[in-house]
């Protein structure tokens, strides 16, 4: 075999094996969307694969969402919206300028002790804290409230945010501050005005990424809430257990609005975001 | 994880402008002015807990009696926990389940990320796709998805294995099985992550330095073993460690999936943590196992990392 048609046959085979693992993550997701728009018959005798083919679609889980049950379902995903946005903001402002100093400003030769510091925070297991968040919610009365999921998680995003404002700061040149800051800026006006907007993706990829974590997280929302500031995941759950199991077209309805969201946010930031995940690990 | 700046490079410090006074000063305060506001809360949020789950965990701390004559017991939380069988389960349940789930993450990552590397068209269609596993919820992931593809009547897995003339396998009612389906839901989710740190890795090898290492007549697989594996181990090491922690750590996906049964087969260190402490209210217990994952953490972090040093300071 000649060296190009080697490496035709390589690629060949690379392409094949991208779309089989292509495949393998396509399928479940391919089962949501068809679940949620079975019939309770299409799944109680075989399972059907095909719609039209198998299975005629019906869009009543969807109406039972959307028209019968909007309320019922509102409620928690807005409880998730309002705590995913607040907590990454607040995460993202003062994580953000924590950065912007660490990057900016000398601690006394400490800056990477305090990063360190501030990362730290991973090596812990979150069972250590839940415990402690209990007692802490309950003695201060906001269990149950979304001011407990927002204070929660946005401390956990901020030593996140920390590290990689940090590093993402003191790539941008330091001249412009300068010039901005001879003709009269302060500092809070360099960092929101200069800044910030020169590290927007930056920003933006920490954003969104705190701001999945914060959807997505289970078991901080089940030891401190239960039923009014339950958030998407923890109803599903709930309802699943109350149904016990069966009612698999709702909970795939609901599952695809959750899911939907923040699968396009990251795929549409694809780029950002990836950043954002490998980013500390290859600073190494 | 927090030690991959260990190593970093001192960096230069961009001091303001160390020459004018005058902007110095006011600096001064706006350098704590940013920095504050995040020490505080980590300090409140992450120091106050773990120092107070360390008081927990030398009492006889209970929630529902908290503040009523709490007494200082020792080590006897601890004595309880070594000497407690179904704890050692749970410990050999999350070990079993790292074991099994990292290893395949990486075999999958290496894989995938070398088929990605190898291609130029519809590189980045496939990156964005394969992000998507890492942005669905663990619960829809074990939830929705698990208990649907697993369902052992009519799930469609085993009427597929029925098609090919096998048994059904008792996913969720066989203890070993039940365990490989958890495997399954993380090696789905969370392979994506190996494959984009590899890839990631794999992109920073020089191209010529393989062609060179050709041309002087080594073969694909020489190449790739004594140039490309050499220089992506800093970034593989650490991607793994980040996987060995997160698994040690699991329990979303096991709280729904089995809730940690058939009876305790699948039950995680972290499940049980949550069950002692916030379903059965007994902090103090409850807080002696959290330390315990904790040193077990800290330990098998720290002997790793010091000894993937070693080895890569030795190649």
């Amino acid at each position: 075999m000649g060296l190009h048609a080697q490496k035709r046959f390589r690629r060949i085979v690379s392409y094949g094996i991208l779309v089989f693992w292509s495949f393998i993550l396509l399928f479940p997701m391919y089962w949501v969307v068809i679940t949620s728009f079975k019939n309770p018959i299409d799944m109680s005798i075989r399972a059907t694969y095909l719609p039209f083919i198998d299975f005629q679609p019906g869009l009543h889980a969807w109406r039972y969402l959307f028209v019968d049950r909007l309320t019922w379902f509102l409620d928690p995903f807005m409880n998730s919206v309002a705590v995913a946005f607040v907590s990454s903001a607040i995460a993202l402002v003062i994580g953000s300028s924590a950065g912007y100093a660490l990057a900016r400003f000398d601690y006394g030769g400490r800056n990477n002790s305090i990063v360190l510091g501030f990362m730290s925070q991973r090596m812990f297991p979150g069972a250590l804290f839940i415990l402690a968040f209990l007692v802490m919610f309950r003695e201060l009365k906001l269990l149950d409230t979304r001011t407990a999921l927002i204070i929660v998680y946005s401390s956990g995003a901020i030593p996140f945010i920390v590290w990689v404002m940090r590093d993402f700061f003191e790539g941008l040149p330091v001249e412009i501050e300068e010039s901005a800051m001879i003709d009269g800026a302060n500092r809070l006006g360099v960092l929101f005005r200069i800044a910030m907007p020169l590290a927007a993706p930056g920003l933006v990829a920490v954003f969104v990424l705190s701001l999945i974590g914060a959807w997505n997280e289970y078991l901080v929302a089940l030891t401190l809430t239960f039923r009014e500031s339950i958030t998407i995941p923890l109803f599903m759950t709930m309802q699943v257990s109350q149904t016990g199991y069966t009612e698999w077209w709702n909970m795939s309805a609901i599952s695809l609005v959750s899911v939907i969201p923040v699968v396009v946010a990251g795929m549409a930031l694809e780029k950002y975001i990836t950043g954002g995940l490998t980013f500390g690990a290859l600073k190494g | 994880m927090a030690t991959e700046t260990r190593n970093a490079p001192p960096r230069p410090f961009v001091a303001g402008f160390p020459k004018r006074s005058r902007f110095e000063i006011r600096d001064n305060i706006w350098k704590w002015i940013f920095l504050l506001p995040a020490v505080a809360i980590i300090v409140v949020l992450l120091a106050i807990p773990v120092l107070w789950t360390l008081y927990a965990a030398f009492t006889d701390l209970h929630l529902f009696r908290i503040g009523v004559d709490t007494k200082f017991v020792g080590l006897a939380n601890f004595e309880k926990l070594l000497a407690n069988r179904s704890f050692w389960r749970t410990a050999r349940n999350t070990v079993v389940f790292m074991l099994g789930v990292v290893p395949t993450q990486l075999i999958i990552g290496l894989v995938i990320a070398l088929a990605l590397n190898n291609i130029t068209r519809g590189q980045k269609l496939f990156r964005t796709w394969f992000l998507m596993p890492l942005m669905v919820s663990p619960v829809v992931v074990s939830f929705i998805v698990g208990r649907m593809l697993f369902q052992e009547d009519i799930g469609p897995i085993n009427e597929i294995l029925r098609g090919l003339g096998f048994e059904g396998i008792p996913w969720l009612t066989s203890p070993t099985w039940a365990m490989i389906a958890l495997m399954v839901i993380d090696v789905w989710q969370w392979s994506s992550f190996m494959i984009l740190m590899l890839l990631a890795a794999l992109q920073g090898v020089p191209p010529d330095l393989h062609e060179a290492a050709r041309v002087d007549g080594a073969n694909q697989l020489q190449a790739f073993w004594r140039i490309t594996v050499p220089l992506i181990m800093p970034i593989t090491m650490t991607a793994l460690l980040i996987r060995i922690i997160d698994a040690f750590k699991v329990v979303d996906i096991i709280m729904v999936l089995t809730g940690g049964g058939p009876g305790q087969a699948t039950e995680s260190v972290t499940l049980a943590i949550y069950r002692t402490g916030v379903k059965g209210g007994d902090l103090a217990f409850g807080s002696s196992q959290a330390y315990f994952l904790l040193l077990v953490l800290l330990i098998f972090g720290g002997a790793y990392l010091v000894l993937t040093r070693r080895a890569m300071g030795k190649e």
